[in-house]
């Protein structure tokens, strides 16, 4: 891990471990409805203050608590056009599964990759930092993987240019 | 297999199952295709004994204009008959009259496996020809002198052989320069494409110092200007033009064949492998899902074992 990278983790996970303190809150606005307010923002006594953890220009989370539900939203890595393309294949394929996640969101906020929205609900069935730590893990291992992707793209291609040159050889 | 075959295994694999010695004859009816929108019909319209195989290509007469009739007939002789309709070229083996030893069979078989590239070969052997003949013209003047027709090369040959792709080719007296023209459907397609071209123009730094030089660019190539019917783009870089120049060593009478049957595979060895890279990234996508998926699990509390009853009230208990 680098330098710079477990500062930032550690930031976020604390940030996020102060956030995940949610409880159940039915709608002011509609009766018999519980929805997460962070979504719904119909009142805006219920909104806490949204907070960015930055590690550089290109990294960032930014983290929306409220009383029942927490939106993470994490910018992935880009430096250029390859990453890019992956990074969106990669989120793209992640929020297709978004059923088998639980607590990831169909779609990004914008300005984003990829988002996830915890409400109390998932608090309750499962253990806080568990959750914590999956976050964590995730944003761990995305980066890792995308740069094993280019790099294999790189390999691939002169691999494969040097082979059809050869025979002209 | 990283290279592509220059013959069509199809075909390949169904001649020769005909032209096994112990094969019975019976009736074909296959329509194949192959690459480049190509497509081949294997049958035995009048006797069982008579093998009948078309090709259609979309540009064959650009093909023809640019000699394809010549190659055609030097290669299949004797088989060639009267098109089939709706094709553009058929040649008929007669299975009572085949070739006595088994070598002469297969190298019938491997022929007509290759008739697209022989087809699509006339163009490449017309400029070879003319870069043979600029070679000896420019023998007789000095650089200050040669007059302007010399130095310019001749003629463009396109071939627009799929919808907005073609293939230019351009000889000259020391050198012959093949263009390929490629569209990019995707973004994706688009990014890959990118990398792995700029891999080819560096491949010769690297060690393949004989191969020929590559260079891609966006635009149209000086080589091309006045063509008709170039493919632009939005100017973002989904059209691509690759250039390769052959130079003298590449075009020797021992190493042409081989080198016009390798180069015609390039854009199909290309978008090939942007596929199967894809591919890969995405099965590998795929897996690393699966272990996001293992890690959030982790975060559910595993269910305590609760005593389990059948319906009339009694327990499972384990024996001591």
């Amino acid at each position: 891990m680098s330098q710079s990278l477990r500062p930032y983790l550690s930031c976020v996970r604390s940030t996020l471990t102060a956030a995940l303190s949610l409880s159940n809150f039915a709608s002011q606005a509609a009766e018999r409805h519980n929805v997460p307010e962070i979504e719904a923002a119909s009142s805006p006594e219920l909104l806490l203050n949204p907070l960015t953890v930055s590690r550089n220009q290109e990294e960032r989370v930014f983290v929306e608590p409220s009383v029942n539900s927490v939106r993470v939203s994490i910018r992935i890595k880009q430096a250029d056009e390859i990453e890019h393309i992956l990074v969106h294949k990669f989120t793209r394929f992640l929020t297709q599964r978004a059923e088998a996640f639980f607590i990831l969101r169909r779609k990004a906020v914008p300005g984003y990759d990829i988002s996830f929205l915890i409400t109390n609900f998932h608090t309750e069935e499962m253990l806080k930092h568990k959750l914590v730590d999956f976050i964590i893990q995730f944003m761990e291992e995305v980066d890792k993987e995308i740069s094993e992707m280019k790099l294999f793209l790189n390999a691939r291609a002169r691999f494969v240019a040097e082979s059809f040159l050869t025979p002209f050889d | 297999m990283l290279l592509l075959d220059y013959q069509n295994v199809l075909i390949e694999s169904l001649l020769k199952d005909r032209l096994a010695p112990d094969a019975t004859p019976t009736s074909i009816d296959q329509v194949v295709s192959d690459f480049d929108n190509v497509t081949f019909h294997i049958s035995t319209p009048t006797s069982k004994s008579q093998i009948l195989v078309s090709i259609r290509v979309k540009c064959f007469d650009e093909l023809v204009k640019y000699g394809a009739q010549a190659v055609l007939e030097r290669e299949y002789g004797p088989y060639i008959v009267q098109p089939e309709s709706g094709y553009d070229f058929s040649v008929q083996i007669d299975l009572a009259q085949l070739p006595e030893s088994q070598e002469e069979k297969d190298e019938l078989v491997a022929k007509i496996s290759l008739l697209k590239r022989n087809a699509m070969a006339a163009p490449f052997e017309q400029a070879f020809d003319e870069h043979t003949e600029l070679q000896e013209q420019a023998r007789q003047y000095t650089s200050e002198s040669a007059p302007q027709g010399v130095r310019e090369g001749g003629e463009v040959r396109a071939i627009h052989y799929r919808e907005e792709e073609g293939i230019y080719i351009k000889a000259s007296h020391d050198r012959v320069t093949v263009i390929f023209s490629t569209v990019f459907r995707e973004e994706t397609d688009r990014v890959f494409g990118k990398v792995f071209l700029q891999e080819f123009v560096d491949a010769r730094k690297r060690g393949v110092q004989n191969a020929p030089q590559v260079l891609q660019s966006n635009e149209p190539p000086l080589e091309l200007q006045g063509q008709p019917g170039l493919a632009r783009g939005s100017g973002k870089g989904e059209v691509g033009y690759i250039t390769f120049v052959l130079f003298p060593r590449h075009l020797t009478p021992q190493r042409r064949g081989e080198v016009i049957s390798h180069i015609q595979t390039f854009r199909d060895y290309f978008h090939y492998h942007i596929k199967a890279s894809k591919a890969y990234i995405h099965s590998r996508m795929r897996r690393r899902t699966a272990d996001f998926l293992q890690v959030l699990r982790r975060a559910r509390p595993e269910a305590e074992e609760k005593e389990r009853k059948t319906a009339s009230g009694r327990t499972f208990r384990v024996q001591a």
